[in-house]
């Protein structure tokens, strides 16, 4: 046995967007131990969200750039349920439209960023290209590609037009046989699979232990989605989770490529819902109380706890991201592999590190 | 070996992306780009200052001014939503990008939708009390 090496693996690194630091203890090229650094990207966030409940769903978009509508989303329907309220129906599914998009984009960038790292810079450029479709879909239905400041607390504030509800439609049609494509790339190419079978696996057990949420507890085996609970619209459209069990990079890939085929179903089977009425309920006076939000972002739960006592300033906010959670997993996955697997691996958990760190 | 068909048809297809800077970015026309101001129908009723999550507007009733700090603004539409007399207008266009931090104050003696742009001292971007 060669002597232990310690290398640094970030927070400046090629495969990570975001700074994250995991010591890597090696011998020869084998990982025997990891030690997770984080706090790079601390901005104070639970404590900005609380100065004014009025102006804090745009902090909320804030906190991360790739899930933004999953957090004002979470964030507006905690304030809904501290007031005890129900939105209108029109409201709820066109939250569920952008947040489907969301998930699309979401989704697009991992797998293009799982592809970059393995080396396979062409399949990254696809999956970027398909995802400026979703882009620009966005952008002409919110006004913006990424923050789309669409959430308020009652609904949603942006309607969607009846040639917006066409122009989703023909978008999703133009996807799906681009996704096909890519599925197909994604599930027969030799080259990816002999670089993500195998590599980075997670036992179901193991899953459990460290709470993993998300595609990365749903590829191994753990059939849990919070979108079964029917926030939203989602108790109108019909759907099951994506579950795989193999645990590997693979089998999270796999995972996130299907869930991108069953966005653009959820999307399709919103569609002819959309009836026409009100999008948003005004509110009235300073929440009181508490609430418990969760949604299902496209890393997996998403968990606000807001607690209001009849001022602007809400007492307390608190945020359990999905990336906190997948990213401290990369302990039980990290010993044992290849220092060459080990970029593959962490970014095969999709982290977010602005999530992660707040 | 799978991507091979991709990557022939990519080759005999036009580039997907475009030129930028030369040629214009392709813009929606619900774009929220930046805000301007018709100071002719404004009443400086406060509310977008008062609204504004970012504290990037400073209403100031004795001089009749409007300033808009760029640098702090987010585009979330949420003045324009408030004003009472339809005095703010959100443009498609992005403002352009700055070396220094500026603020563009709307005053009564420019013309609609024109503006002075002012920089501001590096180290804070809000008026003094």
């Amino acid at each position: 046995m060669g002597r232990a090496t310690t290398i640094p693996f970030g927070p400046q690194h090629a495969a990570f967007l975001e700074p994250l630091n995991v010591t890597l203890t090696l011998e020869e090229e084998k990982v025997v131990g990891a030690v997770l650094n984080q706090g790079y990207n601390h901005r104070g966030m639970e404590h900005a969200l609380s100065l004014d409940y009025r102006k804090s769903q745009y902090i909320s978009e804030r906190v991360c750039g790739i899930c933004s509508f999953h957090h004002s989303t979470a964030y507006c329907q905690g304030l809904e349920s501290i007031y005890g309220i129900d939105v209108p129906e029109r409201g709820r599914l066109i939250r569920t439209i952008m947040m489907e998009c969301q998930r699309l984009t979401s989704h697009l960038l991992a797998l293009g960023h799982i592809a970059e790292s393995v080396g396979y810079e062409n399949l990254f450029m696809q999956c970027f290209r398909e995802r400026e479709l979703v882009m620009t879909l966005v952008n002409r239905i919110s006004g913006n590609r990424v923050h789309y400041s669409m959430n308020v607390a009652g609904g949603v504030k942006r309607d969607i037009s009846p040639e917006g509800l066409k122009d989703i439609q023909a978008t999703m049609s133009r996807l799906r046989p681009r996704l096909r494509e890519l599925h197909r790339v994604f599930s027969r190419d030799r080259t990816l699979s002999k670089r993500t079978k195998g590599i980075g696996v997670l036992s179901n057990q193991a899953a459990r232990e460290w709470g993993n949420v998300g595609p990365v507890s749903r590829a191994s085996g753990i059939p849990r989605d919070i979108r079964q609970d029917g926030f939203a619209a989602y108790s109108m459209v019909k759907f099951s989770p994506i579950v795989r069990e193999e645990g590997d990079c693979y089998a999270r890939m796999m995972v996130r490529m299907d869930e991108c085929l069953q966005s653009m179903d959820i999307i399709e089977q919103c569609l002819p819902l959309i009836k026409d009425g009100p999008v948003a309920i005004q509110m009235k006076g300073h929440p009181k109380g508490e609430a418990y939000s969760r949604v299902e972002a496209p890393r997996g739960e998403l968990v606000y706890f807001i607690r209001a006592n009849g001022k602007t300033a809400l007492e307390r906010i608190k945020l359990r991201t999905p990336a906190l959670m997948n990213v401290a997993s990369l302990l039980a996955m990290l010993p044992g592999c290849q220092l060459a697997d080990v970029p593959t691996i962490t970014v095969s958990v999709d982290p977010c590190i602005c999530c992660t760190d707040r | 070996m799978s991507m091979l068909t991709s990557s022939i048809k990519n080759l005999f297809s036009r580039p997907f992306t475009t030129r930028y800077p030369k040629v214009p970015a392709d813009l929606p026309p619900g774009n929220r780009g930046r805000v301007l101001y018709d100071m002719s129908r404004c009443i400086f009723c406060r509310k977008c200052e008062r609204s504004c999550p970012t504290v990037a507007i400073i209403t100031d009733r004795d001089a009749k001014t409007q300033t808009v700090i760029r640098h702090r603004c987010i585009g979330c539409n949420t003045c324009v939503e408030v004003c009472p007399t339809e005095t703010i207008t959100m443009v498609q266009e992005y403002s352009r990008p700055d070396t220094a931090p500026t603020v563009n104050v709307f005053s009564l003696d420019l013309p609609r939708h024109e503006y002075r742009i002012e920089h501001l001292p590096r180290h804070d971007g809000r008026k003094k009390d």
